[in-house]
């Protein structure tokens, strides 16, 4: 039983969450994202200014959330990678003032990992192994979590645009804004998701033998933008279910036919899109016919937060991994193999 | 009785001090413009072994990079709110005058982009705030400079004047982001023979000889919108900016981007930009190349940030003695 605080800010979200081992007791996001709303995409000096701005109220109010005293806390946790190299810096070095303020140890994790994490909170089952389809605005990919601390194996990953990268795309196209995920989401509830036949990328049996879990978006983006151009009445309702079917369609095909090849029957979801509607319902169904026992965060953790960070951290004080060294890099790039700093 | 741990992170050498009543027990520091976020807390968990109680936090707000610079700062601001106990910024180009013994003096850091921060000093006082200047620039101010290389910010006297007064509470950026949020209003449409009146008074008082007439814009405007792309940017029903973009074969060729003085410096040349790069991709271009006229330092960083490399140079592009810098961009 530990007392660990978990800090995130690789992109645009400054949060800090604090759980109890699997209990979870504070979760505090402050985003910057309306800030990034006019470029349609963020915009790494404006969020990393925005993360010195907020660190400090937001531990503050974290602590304030779960009733404690910082004296009180065991462990930090922080995302040490991948994000943006200016914004990580500012929670690793910030978790750095905190673990030698207070003499306690400081784990560096990945923030990849820490969406899949997230599902142990708050929640008595056993996580591996399984299947995870970890999709975010940066990320999409399959990965066979045999320890999510230490034993983590890439089934495939996106080839070009990350499958949240495709929804920011396609919703700038359309004028909708930024980010995307939600807003098509929201226009998808009302179109049909089938009047337009959209690609599924890397989906064609050739493709299915070099790239059997890969992912392939910007194909599907240029036909949307060629619908959108050669269509002058568009409806976009249907455009956007159409388009996230597309997606949502590839994502659940490939994850299940992982599951099925490795004869895992737990699939998790994790990542920012997870949090979409029409994937959820999707992944639900698919997941009853094939018998795989579906796990999904609740929406509101799907998101980059702080509380997932922590659940990793807890996990790896768990399963007895090393604290990371005095002097973490963070790492832009950082693999999601690499869950838990040297 | 106070024992000050004392941080500057604003040039490329991350310093550290520890100082108990005015005894310097720990000075440190590491030259690596890269690596601040990992060293710091080394030299920081080097220092915490000379004691076991610190009473204040001291850092340097800058001005510098603001990628190191934060590291400090955060560092700082963490360090104090897990200790239970004080911090306070102070202007890093102070520490770095405070030992320096001249009348009237400037000193000055490494601001990249060939420019510095600096300030200027007499008799020990600033005389003049922090800034930013081109090199050339601040040596034509006759002013004795001392530079970052040969004097680095003191993190003891940091530590000293953290104690005396701690008056700077935000990090001193001075530059602003490169990227602004676009001032409120500002559309962005398609550019039509509508905007030409505009366009050509616009293209006048830029361009001078090398304007643009209206019969240039309408034969560009002819192979829209399979060969090309004209966008517009109004405020408030005016037109303040415009961008064009060509492309047949394998290179897109941007044409122009064109904002108003009044309106530079705000986003929408960067917005106009990102525009006609995605239009580029959307028409699966293998490259964007552009003309940009020698001198321009304004635009330079934009293109060059986004990923444009000059490649060449045409002398006369322009009109005589008016030389073109050649930028190209892959996207393959």
């Amino acid at each position: 039983m530990a007392l660990v605080l978990g800090i995130e800010t690789s992109c645009d979200e400054t949060a800090v969450g604090i759980v109890d081992d699997r209990k979870l007791l504070a979760n505090v996001i402050s985003s910057s994202v309306d800030q990034h709303v006019r470029f349609g995409g963020v915009v790494p000096e404006v969020a990393s200014r925005a993360h010195l701005e907020a660190m400090q109220q937001v531990i503050k109010q974290a602590l304030i959330d779960a009733s404690i005293s910082i004296k009180d806390i065991d462990a930090i946790a922080v995302t040490a990678g991948p994000g943006l190299i200016g914004a990580l810096l500012v929670g690793v070095s910030s978790a750095s003032g905190l673990a030698l303020a207070l003499d306690k140890p400081l784990y560096g994790v990945n923030h990849l990992s820490a969406h899949i994490a997230v599902d142990q909170l708050d929640n008595t089952n056993q996580l591996q192994p399984a299947i995870a389809l970890l999709v975010s605005g940066g990320h999409s990919s399959i990965l066979q979590i045999n320890n999510l601390a230490t034993d983590v194996v890439v089934k495939g990953a996106t080839i070009d645009d990350a499958a949240g990268e495709a929804f920011d795309k396609i919703a700038r196209l359309m004028g909708l804004g930024f980010p995307g995920g939600p807003l098509i989401d929201k226009q998808a509830l009302a179109g049909n998701k089938t009047e337009i036949n959209f690609p599924r990328g890397l989906t064609a049996p050739a493709d299915l033998e070099k790239h059997k879990y890969d992912f392939s978006f910007s194909g599907l983006k240029t036909a949307v933008a060629r619908y959108l151009a050669q269509t002058p009445n568009y409806k976009k309702a249907d455009v956007a279910a159409s388009f996230q079917e597309a997606v949502v369609d590839v994502l659940i095909t490939k994850s299940l036919a992982a599951c099925k090849e490795s004869g895992i029957d737990k699939l998790i979801i994790a990542g920012g899109v997870a949090a979409n509607h029409r994937l959820r319902e999707l992944a639900k169904q698919r997941c009853e016919s094939a018998k795989v026992e579906l796990r999904i965060p609740p929406a509101n953790l799907c998101t980059d937060n702080g509380a997932m960070v922590a659940a990793l951290g807890s996990l790896a004080i768990n399963e007895g991994v090393a604290a990371s060294e005095i002097g973490i890099s963070a790492d832009s790039a950082a693999p999601v193999t690499q869950v838990v700093w040297k | 009785m106070s024992t000050v741990l004392a941080i500057d992170t604003s040039t490329s050498q991350t310093c550290v001090a520890l100082v108990e009543n005015g005894k310097v027990l720990f000075n440190k520091s590491h030259l690596d413009p890269l690596a601040h976020g990992e060293v710091l807390p080394k030299l920081v968990a080097q220092a915490l072994k000379l004691t076991s109680k610190i009473d204040l936090v001291a850092v340097g707000m800058g001005p510098g990079p603001f990628t190191g610079l934060r590291v400090g700062i955060t560092f700082a601001q963490s360090y104090a709110l897990g200790a239970g106990i004080n911090w306070a910024g102070v202007c890093s180009l102070d520490a770095m005058a405070a030992n320096i013994r001249e009348e009237d003096f400037i000193v000055s850091t490494d601001a990249r982009r060939k420019e510095r921060y600096w300030a200027r000093y007499k008799n020990g006082v600033q005389f003049t705030a922090p800034a930013v200047s081109k090199a050339s620039e601040l040596e034509k101010l006759g002013v004795q400079i001392f530079q970052e290389g040969d004097y680095f910010p003191d993190p003891v006297a940091i530590a000293n004047l953290g104690l005396s007064s701690s008056s700077v509470t935000e990090p001193i950026y001075i530059r602003k982001p490169d990227a602004y949020p676009l001032p409120d209003g500002v559309k962005f449409r398609a550019m039509t023979a509508l905007d030409l009146v505009s366009a050509v008074g616009i293209e006048k008082v830029v361009y001078g000889k090398a304007a643009w007439s209206s019969a240039q814009f309408k034969e560009e405007f002819a192979k829209a919108p399979k060969n090309a792309n004209y966008l517009a940017a109004e405020l408030d029903g005016e037109l303040v900016a415009y961008a064009g973009i060509f492309f047949a074969a394998d290179v897109a060729d941007i044409h122009t981007i064109t904002v108003t003085d009044k309106h530079r410096r705000k986003g929408i040349g960067r917005e106009l930009l990102k525009r006609m790069i995605d239009w580029a991709r959307v028409k699966k271009a293998d490259a964007i190349m552009l003309e940009m006229r020698l001198g321009n330092d304004q635009a330079r960083p934009l293109y060059e940030q986004y990923g444009f490399v000059e490649i060449s140079k045409r002398e006369n592009y322009y009109g005589p003695g008016l030389t073109a810098v050649v930028m190209r961009k892959e996207l393959k």
